[in-house]
């Protein structure tokens, strides 16, 4: 049932674009953020609420620019792995720090650091290009030069390989040991400790996974805009993204992504017909998610298609 | 998730039938991006209503070659992405001839690769970044408005010629490219009319700061001759009030080079040197002595309660130039101009605004005159006005095409300031 | 050196104006333990109150001194008006659920104020500065002062004493201290946590519009104050310990002074420093200056 209804919603995704040409960008939008939004998903389930992943998801973004511009790296696959790379591991160094951390004094901690960096890449102007950004240009992929346009399919189409490639892998991490250990953070740490988990160990690994997931999001966010630029790593991209996860639902994999596209779904609509009102629009929708469908959206979706006795 | 695919298709009509290229559509779609909520929608709601305003006046007198334009507003508070992904919405609506995109540079920057991608001829109307163009040819954009060097430079040449003895300055602008941009050209241009210019405090705020206070104290404390400073908006009305109240006004000579867009804001001292950034002052002689500009002052200022800031004159013009580009597209094309008959038509624009003239060069770029002048109390008005003017040349102020405009600051020297037309020359 | 008193002076000022953006929210936080984003909108929807009566005072010729009075009630106006109904409506179904979802509740309320404050007051700014100009400026140091900024200052102090003695000398602040300290006890001994929890939602309503109503004079309002305000205000409170209205005080001091040098001695830094700052205290105090570690559930 599961794999038949993920395999509907994918299809979804594949038809709109051909009949809408515009929807491939708002598509492939979705699903970079909804890579990082899991990557927030990862943390919320350990109970922690992180308002700064803008940092690693323009983190991806930047690592992306610097290749193609600083380093000569123009391979397509490079690229992402490199963001990837550098993501993770800034994410290895600042989760050093922050496993220390819970509550809202991990959201105040990642919030600061943010906004630190925030601070440098519109300040560091020879390095990030200020904050009019830096462009970000049409990379190659083995070797032979690609069109715009394809770049575009390429990162909606083989985007969707990947979400379902790496949805697996973050899939069964969940189910591992170190991923089950997560929500027992949140609901009793010391009994974890009693049963000989570390417990900064596995939140480690989750920050650098969060960290990584978030760099992905943001490399293909670069790749797609062609564009990037400090407001990126703003705070309110952070909250975005911890809104998309909660709005999704945080109890798999697939919810951070169904929490993407409807956030975006409404967004462009909202912004086509009330042009004025359209904070309000996506305020009244998150109130309305989170008082009626407390499992996400996608939890309705699941239950929809889920009639008849429950497991 | 019936309903939302019947939404989809519903919202997308009238993609469904693109109209053939050579074909007289029905109405000229017009995607114009502006901010219209958020801090900066203080600068871009003039400019929206001045958009509103100056294409219903032109539909009502017959459209562009009898087709009416039909616009599409696009808030760009939401963001880079939100920006991107409608301007890609609109290009894949074929009824969409042209994009008036966009106030912020940073969004400019973004757009201008999309647009030569997607082919559609981008105008931008207030952007001045001088990085758009260099570097990178964007074949599909164009500027009929001024960049930040003719602007600033502009300043610097008339407190030159007003107070030639001034050489300890203080600059405060906001925090972000256009600020520290201009910074830079006004120190540049400086240094190069008197050697002996030395900046003795040079701030720059956040944008949506409340409290300047603090940077007030270290202005005073400084003791600068010249207080220049291109905020903006709110934080140019909330400095002013407070630097007024606190006596700088009185200690220095202020520059504020987006003084005109508060002036019906804030009561702003005489004396304080201000401009428009380019011609488009509502009250200057070349549009006081034009009908059309007459009539549309009048019509703003019925219908929005104030009178037209230079952002709404600067989208009014670039909306004109739009028009007379399409003018020419149809008188050098056989049936309707498509998108890249209208892409000829501006290359070497030329026409008449309501506040003056615009050429739009080889590289794209906008020739357009520079107007400045020092607040000076209104017979007419209860509030001050521009006295005291001077309107630069456009041809003189601007860096020849292909030249590098940071370099070509560089070899400014006295005479330059000198020779050009003199503080209340233009009358 | 003479630069000294200058920069005291303009350090106070500046932590006068962020210790009325934090304070509500610590408040808030220390009885409902809830990080309320809509405290943004209330600061702003405070101001936007204030400049509305204050120029309608204007234009009806009353004394510029009556000014400040109308600062106080427009404050009040707002927490009456908005605080019982918010907390009623909303906050309430949030209290104990994971401090993620009382974030975007808040968060998705802030949202729909920032659209609402546009359909009712537009996007220009707006100013009454009558309680500014009324009072007049004074020299210090050889700079010169507004005697409004001396005067926020001195609020400040107010502020923090009397919700010093509303805690611990009233029969108020002792329900309120109860509640925190064991809310189930306390409802069994007959408190009425509920009403408890709406008044001090409402004092914290209150306070962020009081922070506000305050700022108008010298800085007026605009679209984009309360995203400003609300972000400052986590900042300092986190560093001063979530909770604590002294430490609030002091985090507010610090930060005020730490952009105070920045501005006078490396300017490209002040935007950074309230997050430098915050980041500095929680890598050394990791639950902030006057936190403390809360116990760990076995």
């Amino acid at each position: 049932m599961r794999i038949a209804l993920l395999l509907a919603l994918a299809a979804l995704f594949v038809a709109f674009p051909l009949a809408f040409p515009w929807l491939a960008f708002v598509f492939t939008l979705v699903i970079s953020k909804g890579f990082a939004a899991l990557g927030v998903a990862v943390l919320l389930r350990a109970g922690l609420i992180s308002i700064g992943h803008a940092l690693f998801y323009s983190l991806g973004a930047y690592t992306v620019a610097y290749l193609s511009r600083g380093a000569g790296v123009t391979d397509l696959i490079l690229q992402l792995a490199g963001a990837v790379a550098v993501s993770s591991l800034v994410g290895l160094i600042i989760g050093l720090f922050m496993v220390r951390y819970r509550g809202i004094f991990f959201a105040m901690l990642n919030l600061a650091v943010s906004m630190v960096f925030f601070t440098l890449l519109s300040k560091l102007y020879a390095l990030t290009g200020g904050t009019d950004g830096v462009r970000i240009g049409t990379p190659t992929l083995f070797g032979t030069t690609i069109e715009r346009d394809t770049l575009e399919s390429i990162l909606l189409y083989g985007g969707l390989v990947l979400a379902f490639g790496v949805g697996y892998l973050v899939h069964r991490y969940l189910k591992s040991p170190m991923g089950e250990a997560l929500p027992a953070v949140e609901t009793n740490e010391i009994r974890l400790e009693y049963l000989g988990i570390a417990v900064p160990r596995v939140l480690l690994a989750a920050y650098v996974a969060s960290a990584g997931l978030a760099g992905l999001g943001g490399a293909m966010y670069g790749l797609l805009v062609g564009h990037v630029s400090p407001e990126l790593a703003y705070w309110t991209i952070s909250g975005q993204l911890v809104l998309v996860a909660v709005l999704g639902g945080i109890g798999g994999v697939v919810g951070p992504f169904v929490g993407a596209f409807f956030l975006e779904i409404i967004r462009s609509f909202a912004v086509i017909y009330f042009d004025n009102i359209w904070n309000l629009i996506i305020g009244a929708g998150l109130l309305i998610v989170i008082f009626f469908l407390p499992r996400g959206l996608y939890g309705l979706i699941e239950r929809a298609t889920q009639r008849g006795p429950r497991r | 998730m019936w309903k939302l695919a019947a939404t989809l298709a519903v919202g997308l009509g009238v993609i469904a039938g693109p109209a053939a290229a050579q074909d007289r559509p029905e109405r000229i779609g017009m995607g114009i991006f502006t901010f219209t909520s958020g801090p900066a929608a203080a600068y871009g709601m003039p400019g929206r209503n001045a958009a509103e305003l100056i294409i219903e006046q032109i539909n009502e007198a017959g459209g562009i070659g009898g087709v009416p334009i039909a616009p599409t507003y696009v808030d760009e508070a939401q963001g880079g992405e939100g920006v991107v992904s409608e301007f890609r919405r609109l290009a894949g609506d074929q009824s969409i001839g042209v994009m008036v995109a966009a106030l912020s540079s940073g969004n400019c920057m973004a757009l201008a690769p999309i647009a030569d991608q997607l082919e559609v001829p981008m105008v931008t109307w207030n952007c001045d970044t001088h990085q758009l163009f260099l570097g990178e040819e964007h074949p599909y954009v164009f500027r009929p408005n001024s960049s930040t060097v003719p602007e600033f430079i502009s300043y610097a040449a008339y407190l030159a010629q007003k107070s030639p003895d001034a050489t300890r300055i203080a600059i405060i602008n906001p925090d972000y490219a256009f600020g520290h941009d201009a910074a830079q050209i006004f120190t540049g241009a400086m240094k190069a009319f008197n050697p002996d210019v030395e900046v003795v405090a040079e701030l720059f705020p956040k944008l949506g700061t409340a409290s300047f206070n603090t940077e007030i104290s270290r202005i005073a404390a400084a003791r600068p001759d010249v207080i220049f400073s291109n905020l903006w908006g709110a934080d140019l009305e909330n400095f002013v009030r407070q630097a007024q109240a606190r006596g700088l006004f009185r200690s220095s000579q202020v520059v504020l080079a987006l003084g005109e867009s508060v002036l019906q804001r804030v009561e702003l001292p005489e004396g304080v040197i201000v401009g428009v950034l380019g011609d488009g002052w509502w009250m200057s002689p070349d549009a006081q002595a034009n009908e059309r500009t007459k009539e549309f002052v009048s019509a703003y200022r019925e219908r929005f309660g104030e009178y037209p800031v230079f952002p709404a004159m600067k989208m009014a013009n670039t909306i004109l130039a739009v028009q007379a580009a399409y003018e020419k597209a149809i008188e050098a094309s056989d049936g309707w101009p498509g998108r890249a008959d209208l892409r000829e038509a501006f290359a070497g624009l030329e026409l008449e605004t309501l506040t003056g003239t615009v050429t739009v060069r080889e590289d794209h770029d906008g020739l357009v005159d520079q107007l400045v002048g020092v607040t000076v109390a209104s017979d007419e008005h209860d509030f001050p006005v521009i006295g005291e003017m001077v309107r630069y040349p456009a041809d003189q102020v601007t860096p020849p095409v292909g030249e590098d405009p940071m370099a070509w600051i560089g070899t400014l020297t006295p005479d330059f300031a000198a020779s050009l037309p003199k503080p209340g020359s233009y009358e | 050196m003479d630069i000294i008193i200058p920069l005291l002076v303009d350090g106070l000022a500046a932590a006068s104006l962020i210790f009325f953006i934090a304070v509500g929210l610590t408040l808030v936080f220390s009885v409902l333990r809830v990080l309320n984003v809509a405290h943004g909108s209330f600061y702003s929807i405070g101001a936007y109150v204030a400049v509305s009566i204050g120029g309608w005072a204007a234009s009806a010729g009353l004394s510029p001194w009556l000014s400040f009075p109308i600062l106080l009630i427009s404050a009040a106006l707002v927490a009456a008006l908005l605080g019982p109904f918010i907390e009623a409506t909303f906050i309430r179904y949030t209290y104990g659920k994971p401090e993620a979802l009382q974030i975007l509740v808040t968060f998705a309320l802030f949202l729909i104020f920032e659209d609402l404050q546009k359909l009712v007051f537009g996007v220009q700014a707006h100013y009454q500065d009558a309680a500014m100009q009324v009072l007049g400026v004074s020299e210090i140091g050889g700079i010169i002062y507004l005697n409004y900024q001396l005067l926020l200052i001195a609020l400040a102090v107010v502020v923090v004493v009397s919700l010093r003695l509303l805690m611990r000398h009233t029969r108020l602040g002792k329900l309120i201290l109860a509640v925190v300290a064991d809310p189930e006890v306390s409802v069994t001994l007959g408190i009425n946590a509920r009403q408890v929890y709406s008044i001090a939602f409402t004092i914290g309503v209150f306070l962020a519009a009081l922070g506000g109503a305050l700022a108008t004079p010298t800085s007026g309002v605009a679209p984009g104050l309360g995203a400003e305000a609300i972000v400052l205000g986590f900042a300092v409170a986190a560093i001063g310990g979530l909770g604590q209205i002294e430490g609030a005080a002091l985090a507010a001091v610090i930060v005020g002074l730490s952009r105070v040098i920045a501005i006078y001695y490396a300017p490209a830094f002040e935007p950074v420093m309230p997050y430098l700052v915050m980041l500095v205290v929680l890598l050394v105090r990791p639950y902030g200056l006057f936190g403390t570690a809360q116990a760990r559930r076995i």
